[in-house]
Formats: C-alpha cells, structure tokens, sequence
C-alpha cells in the first residue's frame, strides 16, 4: 500500500478539480463556514477579553486581600495591619506585578446643590498608578501628586450631577472607626472619564494618607489589591497567599467577580456549540458533494478493483479527495478571516449600542482577537468532523461491488 | 503446459426479485499457459460472468476454481484483488481508463501498486506503450485518445506487469474494423511473443479466426 | 400547470438520497433557525419582564429631564392626583406614585447611603414585585405610616433586624435638612444583593412630609401584562393627561436605552450569524441543484426538441427547488415547533444560569417565545436564499442548444 500514496494523492488531486464548478461552490460553503466561525471566534474573544481587562483594571486585580468579614459587611472596623511582617512577605513573590493598599468605605458626596453616595477609596497614588483605571482616565486636573494629596479626584458624570466643578469644594461624609459621621471639605484636584457612567458615578478618590488620616485608621487599610504578571498565574499565588496569611480573607478574581468569570466560561462553551452548528450546516452540502462524485465514477470504482487494487485503496483515494476540499477550503477560510480581522483594525465600532455595552462593561470598541487556540479548535473541528462525515462516501466507494460497478452503464 | 485457470463445475445464480436468474448452469473449463481462448455465444448465454468469475470480480454460487494455483472460492475480497493484482489483466468493452491519469500513469499504476520501483515501471511502461504503438502519447489523457489508442492503452496495461492471464470482455465491440484488426494483432503478437495467456470473449468472428480455442456458450453452459 | 407538477414532483424522488440529504440540509437549517430565534426573542421576553416587573414599570410619567438628571426639584406636582387621573382615564389599574429621595440610613451601629423611595402603599404591589418579597414583618400598612421596608442585605450590613429603628438623614427639596426616625416593619430579598442594598421604601405622605415635597412626587409607574402593546398604552396615557406640558411618558425601552441596546446589538449579532448559516446552507445545496440540471441535460434537449420553451423548463426547475424547499421546510417548522413548545413548558436551564439570573435577577431557565415572528422569520430567510440558489441553474437553461443538449448522455 505503501507505494501507492503518490498514485492516491494525485487521483485525489486531480479528481477533486474534474468538475470545478461543483468544487468551487462547496468551497464557497466551507471557506464561508470557516470565516464564519474564525471571525466569530475573534469577536467574542475581543469581547470576552475586554470584559475581563475592564474588569481587572475596575479596582479589581487578580486577587484582593481582606480582613475576614469585610467583603460581606464593607463597613470601617474591618481592617487590616499593612505593616504586619507576614504580610510584607507574602506579597515579595516574583508573579506579583503590582500590590495597592487601599481604604474602601461606603461613603456620601454633598456639593452645594446634591448628594450623592459613593464608594470612598483612599488609594495609594504611587501604587495605584499601575494598578487600575484610575490614573489613565484623570482627563481633568490632575492626579494626586504625593500619598499627603489633600485633594479629592472624583467623575465626570458626578460632578455634573453634583453641578460643580474642577477647583471647587465638596464635603464628603462617612462613618469613622468610632461610628461617628467624619465629614470633611475636599477640593476637586481631577476629574475622570471613563465614558462608563455607572463607573463615573460610583467613586471618589482620596489620598491614602489623608483617608487614613480622616478615618483614624493609623497604618489600616480596607483591601490590598494584587496584579500578577499573568492572570494564569492566579491560583498558584492563591494558594501561596492564604498559606501565608491564615487570618486573612484571600479571594481571586473570579470568585470576587463572578460574572466576569461566569461571562468567560460561557463563551468558551457557545463558541464550541457555534462551530458544531456551523459544520452541521455545511456537512450536508459536502457529504452530498462528494457522494456526487462517487457515484458518478461508479465504473471507475469498479476498474480499480478489477486491476487489483483493495477496497481500502479506493477508501483513501476519496478520503483523501475529502481532506484535500476540507484543507483546501480551510486555508482560503483562514485567509480571508486573518484578512477581515486586518481590515477591521482596532475593531468595531459598536457606540450606537453603547449604553447597552455599558451594562455588560463593554468600551465602544471591540477589538477582534485571533488567538492560536480558536483557530486551531475551529479549524480542528472541521477537519476531525468533516473527514468523520466523508467516511460515509468513501465507504460507499469501496463498498461497490466491482462486477456490478464495471458493468453497469 | 500447466493450467493458468480451471474451472470444476462452476454455478451462478442471481436473484431478480424472487426469481432466481441461472446465468452459469455448471462450466467446467481448463485454460494452459500460452493459450488464447475465445468464448463466443449470444448475449446473456453467461460469457462476461464467467469471466468475471475468473477474474474473482464475482463468487461462483457453487463449484470451484483455480486461477495460477489461488482457489478463488476460498479467498477473502482482499486477497482476490491481491490475486488479480498480481496474476491477472483485464481489457473491458468500453470505459477501460482511468479519465485524470494520462496514458503513462495508466499504465504504470498497477506496477506501482506491485511496488515497481519508479524508474523501472517508467522504462517499462515506456516500452509497452511503444510496443502497442502508442510512442509519444505517453502523456496524454484518455479524453485526448481515440477509442482504438485507448484500447491499445488498455492492453499495454493488462500486460505490462506480465500477467499469467489476460481477461478480455469484448474489446472489440466499440472499435471501427480496421483499429478492430489492429488490437487483435497486437494480442496475437503477445500472445505468440510474450507468453501471455488470454481469455477473450466477442461476438466478432475475426477475434474467433485468430483464436486458438474457440469455445461457445449457450443458456449458461459450454456447447 | 397540474402536469408540470406532477412532474417536478417526480423529478424530486429520481433520486431519493440526494433529495433526502438537501431536504435534512434546510429542515436542520429551519430548526435550528426556529430554536435559536425562539430563544432569543425568549430570553429577551425575559430580561425585560424582569427588569420591567421587579421596580421600573412599563411605562412611567416623568418630569421631562429627570430621567437623564434624576435631582429632586424635576419633581410633578400632586403626583397622587396625577396617578388617579391616570387610573380614570385609561382603566388601568395597576398604577403607582412613587417619590424618590438620598439620604444617609443610620442604625445604631452603622450609616449607610441609600435611595429613599416614597411609595403608595396599596398601590406599589400592583407595579412591583418587590412588595411581594417582603421575607420578614410586612409591607407598608397605609400612604402616611411611619413605616419603612429594607432589603435583607442592608439590614445585614446595618445590623438592624425587624422593629428596629432608623434615621433617615437627606437633604428636602427646598434644600433644608430632612430627618425622620422610622421603625422597619419588612424586609425583602430578591436575592440580588445590590439591589437589596439600593433602597429603603417608605410612605409616600411619610415622604412628602419629611423631605418637603407638598405634594410633589417624581413618576407615576404604570405596569400592564402585554409588553408588546406598550407604544398602544403609551398613547392612551398621554390622551388620559390631555394636554401635559412639562410631562412625558416614558416607555421601558426609554426609561433603560442600556437594556433595549444590550438587546438590539445581541439581535444584529443573532441576526449576523442566521445569514451567514442560511448562505452556508445555500452553498451547500446549490450543488444539489445544479447537479439535478445538469445531469437531465438530454431530456431538457429533447424537450426543447418537442417545443418546449427554456422558460417553462426554467419554470419547472424552479418549482422542483420550492417544492423541495416548502416540502422540508414545513419538517423542519413541525420539528421546531415542538421542540420550541417542550421547553417552552420545561423551561431551558444550562450551566451557570443560575447564578447569572440572581445576578441579574432573571428566572433561572428560559423559555423560547412562541410567536408567529419567532417560528416564521428564520424559514421564511431559508426559502429566499434557496430560491436565488434555484434561479441560477434554472437560468442556464436558456443557454441550452437542442442539439447539442440531446447529444450529451
């Protein structure tokens, strides 16, 4: 058998190309399935990635250390020491990029004319220049300059609610560690824009210093933040985390953000089913394609059997003519999906939905993503499930018997 | 002389819906090496299932066989295309080629399935190709041939991988007379030349004047 | 034209397999289409019937501006008269005036900032869902009470329970200071923590009072049971008001353009894909169609032969192709339909659904819409495609010689 590869390879060649219009059109359908699938499979990932970057980058980070009780009940008695040395030498493994300590109360801003409530971050503004959104996004004013900032960097939607402005004061009220109401005068020093209204609306920023200042909070603070060098390596620094710091309550991402993670699984579960329901949709026209061709070279079956050569032999000739169309298709359809994803540049313009894409954290663009591992997975289900179908022809290819085959008309 | 092909007794009945068609009704027949035996009879007297028979295309339905010493009866699918593979050679009426391969791979396939080296099955198919006449269209495509040079093609094919016997089922019958004379030399000469042994079954008498043997058939049996 | 049929018919079944594989080709194309538009338009059903029956109503009456600068001076005069107004003049009654405040909620231990919700005791079940989740004690007793009801999440982080006492501490809408002292007589979970935590709801007099509204409220709620009627209702309010300057009538979409855009861009998406599906399919088949004609070249000669024109066999192409279509299509809708109905009785739940519906406050299953637009839009796409498929083999036709078309075998 072996000597015969050269022979099966150029009858499959040749006879994928005997009739080239029927080849052409169900290169149409695969090249049009392939793209469909690669071009979805960038969307979502584009997609599926910017929810978790926003979302890391949304005061998130990969993994968030509190005192136990906090994340239930947020409220001022619910600290950690940052100078506790099992702490420091936690966070001196190589993964961790970036580590923010941060206060993080329930709080109200009153300007003049309205109050609104916020969540109140005291934030380092070294560390937390690396860290979040937050020091990108200061379009206005500027960012804190030193951790003894007195000032107060809040967003642009809520100062307009606020009806007030940058350089001008608001008084920010929250309940201190004795449970009393602290209140306090802050001059507006920033004003950020995130085009996220929800995002704009629901936080203030301070100065760690001065919160813990304000608050009575000596060295305490409510959170420290964590950004590893790769998300991959969450759960090894987890598990490292909670080893060292038994007092403390060490969550990761994906349980602090269960949708983020839930919106993630999901995807990877639908692009899956879109590829099989894609693959269904042409299977039909190229089983039918290439049983066309079978039973039109009937007698040609039947010679090559009569001239010896196996069943088997004739199996492979019109699988291989199936896997010749499938690779054929698939190397246009990669193409021509690599070339889409080029065309469309940073992404798709998406802002006439933007207020929908706000409410799934989506920015106005979203970029297409082509990974290694859509492209082989959707490329891997064509190929694996398309030769699985072209069995049945092949089949019935080998199956004619010769006698019948050659003398048939 | 041994026999390159012999037949005991050999029955085929086919089933058309309920009727049972009998399309051999017990052939014995003994073919020696060299021989160039002609089976000739109306249509449908059972020549091209005896031959198909003995080229293991079809199972006897009782009786037995031998072609070059294999028992065909007793032989899986597999082994039968073996067998013909390596033993036999068939020249059929019409629709003899392979349409995407030219003139030269036709020709070579067989022998590259016997695993022939490259080289060796391009200087042997060259020269059977010259030898039927057919220099300088090695590389042309059976659509590119008129049905006589396709014919002869089909013939470099049968013999090139020297067969013990060559099965041929009206290789005449689509062909104009003077191509007719033309292919029925060129088996003679193979015959006579090479050894080659042939079972030929035709209506056309001048097949019948060069044969060896003629043999006729009627309702399914030898006469 | 009884003849023509007849034949088209016969034509099909020459070749049963062929026909059969093209026919499951557009019936799997039609379920599928009917399942997943189904779902969709079901899934939307959902996500706005609980976004509309949990708080917001289907329509509300707003000051104009409010809803973009919800501040407490865009506030209606004699909002409960405005409400009676609506339920005489329109007939509906599921009607509700609500009055909506900011104030710091203090226990004895803790203070927390929150929405405060002014609303008509007996009226507010008929527009909400909320009311009806009251867990503990009961909802608000009568429009001057002094009453409030918290979610389970801000009693837990207030750490109040039943009985106990709260400050409401916000600013009136003269700008003065607003206080009230009320005891929690209910406390509902909806199972959603933040919106548990989002609002306190009290009388809407006991409202008025403390935050000196004379009379003033903020909206009227309107809620009816047939959404897709909503732009009807909308009218019939707006002439119930008679002439309203300063008014409008804000129907969901308006009231959340996140939501209804969230929705649209998931239907263009959803849209997107059923094309492309539907072109993969047509390609698919297309051989099929061409093959049927090509293949019946001699007859067609001996047709033209016999005096038929290439219209009439065009005609009968073509006729064969809708045929073939309407034949699986009506399969493929049977099928879709009853898959369509089991769940739409069972209820379609997958993995992770659960958590994403008390996240986003849904039922935890599915069911598919059943409606004339949801079963019909995706096979009526398939018939167009499949018959612009048909045109182009029964256009070739006309290129046909008699001939030369008798002389191919």
């Amino acid at each position: 058998m072996k000597q015969g590869y050269t022979l099966i390879f150029a009858l499959a060649w040749r006879n994928l190309w005997r009739n080239p219009r029927r080849t052409i059109v169900i290169l149409f359908a695969i090249v049009l399935g392939a793209w469909a699938m690669i071009v979805m499979a960038a969307y979502s990932r584009g997609m599926s990635q910017q929810v978790f970057n926003n979302a890391i980058d949304n005061l998130l980070g990969h993994i968030q250390i509190h005192a136990p009780g906090y994340l239930e009940d947020p409220v001022i008695d619910r600290v950690l020491d940052t100078q506790q040395p099992a702490l420091k030498t936690a966070l001196l493994a190589p993964e961790i990029q970036h580590t923010a300590a941060r206060v993080r109360v329930p709080a109200v801003v009153a300007s003049e004319r309205d109050s609104q409530g916020v969540t109140l971050l005291g934030i380092d503004p070294a560390a937390e220049a690396d860290m979040s959104f937050i020091r990108k996004s200061v379009t206005l004013g500027k960012y804190f300059e030193g951790n003894q900032d007195g000032g107060i960097i809040l967003g642009k939607k809520l100062v307009e609610r606020l009806e007030t402005s940058l350089g001008r004061r608001v008084v920010l009220m929250t309940q201190n560690s004795q449970n009393k109401i602290a209140d306090r005068g802050f001059r507006i020093v920033g004003i950020f824009d995130t085009m996220i209204d929800a995002q704009e609306t629901s936080y203030a920023f301070i100065t760690l210093g001065t919160a813990q200042q304000m608050l009575d909070l000596g060295t305490n603070v409510s959170e420290i933040a964590v950004k590893l060098s790769h998300a991959d390596h969450t759960d090894k620094i987890l598990g490292g985390l909670r080893a060292g710091l038994p007092g403390l309550d060490v969550k990761p991402w994906y349980t602090l953000d269960a949708l983020t993670k839930l919106f993630q699984d999901t995807w990877e579960g639908s692009a899956f089913v879109w590829y099989l329901i894609v693959f269904l949709a042409m299977g039909f026209g190229i089983v039918n394609t290439i049983l066309m061709a079978v039973f039109e070279r009937t007698r040609e079956f039947g010679l090559f059997q009569a001239l010896g050569l196996k069943p088997n032999f004739i199996l492979l000739q019109v699988w291989l003519e199936s896997l010749l169309l499938l690779t054929t298709g698939l190397a246009i359809g990669n193409l021509v999906s690599w070339l889409t994803v080029l065309a469309t540049g940073d992404g798709i313009d998406v802002s006439a939905f933007s207020q929908g894409m706000e409410m799934v954290k989506l920015s106005k663009i979203i970029p297409f993503v082509l990974t290694t591992d859509d492209l082989v997975v959707a490329n891997a289900v064509v190929l694996i499930l398309g030769l699985l179908t072209c069995l049945y022809p092949a089949w019935r290819a080998a199956r004619l018997v010769p006698a019948h085959a050659i003398t048939r008309v | 002389m041994t026999a390159v092909v012999s037949c005991t007794n050999i029955k085929k009945i086919y089933k058309q819906g309920t009727i049972d068609v009998v399309a051999l009704a017990g052939v014995d027949l003994t073919v020696e090496q060299g021989d160039f035996v002609c089976l000739s009879g109306p249509s449908g007297s059972g020549k091209t299932t005896l031959l198909n028979i003995i080229g293991g295309l079809d199972m006897p339905s009782a009786g037995e066989i031998s072609v070059a010493g294999n028992m065909l009866h007793t032989m899986s699918k597999a082994q039968l295309a073996e067998m013909r593979l390596q033993h036999v050679g068939f020249v059929f009426q019409a629709y003899n080629l392979i349409p995407v391969l030219t003139a030269q791979e036709n020709v070579e396939m067989v022998m590259q399935m016997q695993g022939v080296s490259k080289r060796e099955r391009g200087r042997r198919a060259r020269q059977v190709l010259k030898e039927v006449g057919l220099e300088g269209m090695e590389n042309r495509k059976p659509p590119e041939l008129s049905g006589g040079q396709q014919q002869r093609v089909a013939v470099a094919r049968a013999i090139v991988s020297n067969p013990k016997l060559v099965l041929a089922d009206e290789p005449t019958a689509n062909l104009d007379s003077k191509t007719a004379e033309n292919l029925i030399d060129l088996m003679r000469h193979m015959n006579s030349e090479h050894g080659v042994t042939f079972v030929i079954s035709t209506h056309d008498p001048r097949v019948m004047l060069h044969a060896k043997r003629n043999l006729k058939m009627e309702d399914g049996r030898l006469v | 034209m009884d003849t023509t049929l007849r034949l088209a018919w016969r034509n099909l079944w020459r070749n049963p397999r062929r026909t059969l594989l093209t026919m499951c080709a557009i019936g799997f194309g039609a379920v599928l289409l009917i399942f997943s538009i189904g779902l969709q338009l079901g899934q939307y059903d959902m996500m706005i019937g609980s976004n509309v029956r949990i708080y917001q109503g289907l329509l509300q009456i707003q000051r104009d501006g409010y809803r973009a600068d919800p501040k407490m001076r865009t506030s209606i005069p004699d909002i409960l008269n405005l409400a009676q107004k609506v339920r005489l003049g329109t007939g509906f009654q599921q009607v509700s005036a609500r009055a909506n405040g900011f104030a710091l909620v203090s226990s004895a231990k803790r203070t927390y900032a929150t929405a405060v919700i002014g609303v008509e005791a007996a009226n507010e079940p008929r527009v909400s869902t909320l009311p009806g989740l009251v867990k503990q004690g009961h909802y608000l007793s009568s429009n001057h009470a002094n009453e409030v009801v918290i979610g389970a999440a801000l009693a837990k982080n207030l750490q109040v329970s039943l009985g106990d006492e709260l400050t409401l501490l916000g600013a009136a809408r003269d700008g003065a200071v607003a206080a009230a002292v009320l005891p929690i007589t209910g406390i509902f979970e909806s199972g959603n923590a933040d919106l548990d935590r989002s609002m306190v709801q009290i009388p809407i007099e006991t409202f008025q009072e403390t935050f000196g509204m004379e009379g003033h409220g903020h909206s009227v709620v309107i809620f009816e049971e047939d959404f897709k009627k909503v732009t009807q209702y909308q009218q019939r309010i707006e002439q119930a008001l008679g002439p309203h300057p300063g008014l409008v009538v804000l129907t969901w979409d308006q009231l959340q353009p996140g939501l209804k855009e969230m929705i649209d861009l998931d239907y263009s998406a959803g849209w997107f894909m059923y094309v492309v599906l539907v072109a993969i399919i047509t390609f698919s088949i297309l051989n099929t169609f061409l093959m049927s004609v090509l293949e019946r070249t001699r007859e067609f000669g001996i047709m033209l032969a016999l005096g038929y024109k290439p219209f009439n066999i065009g005609r009968l192409v073509m006729l064969e192709a809708l045929i073939l279509t309407l034949f699986a299509l009506m399969i493929g809708i049977a099928l879709g339909v009853a898959v369509n109905t089991y769940f739409y009785y069972h209820g379609l739940t997958f993995e992770g659904m659960e958590e994403m519906a008390k996240l986003y406050n849904l039922p935890a299953y599915i069911k598919p819409q059943m409606s004339i637009k949801a079963v019909l839009s995706g096979p009526a796409l398939i018939l167009i495609f499949t018959l612009l498929a048909a045109l182009y083999p029964a256009m070739r036709i006309r290129l046909l010689s008699p001939v030369e078309a008798m002389r191919k075998i």
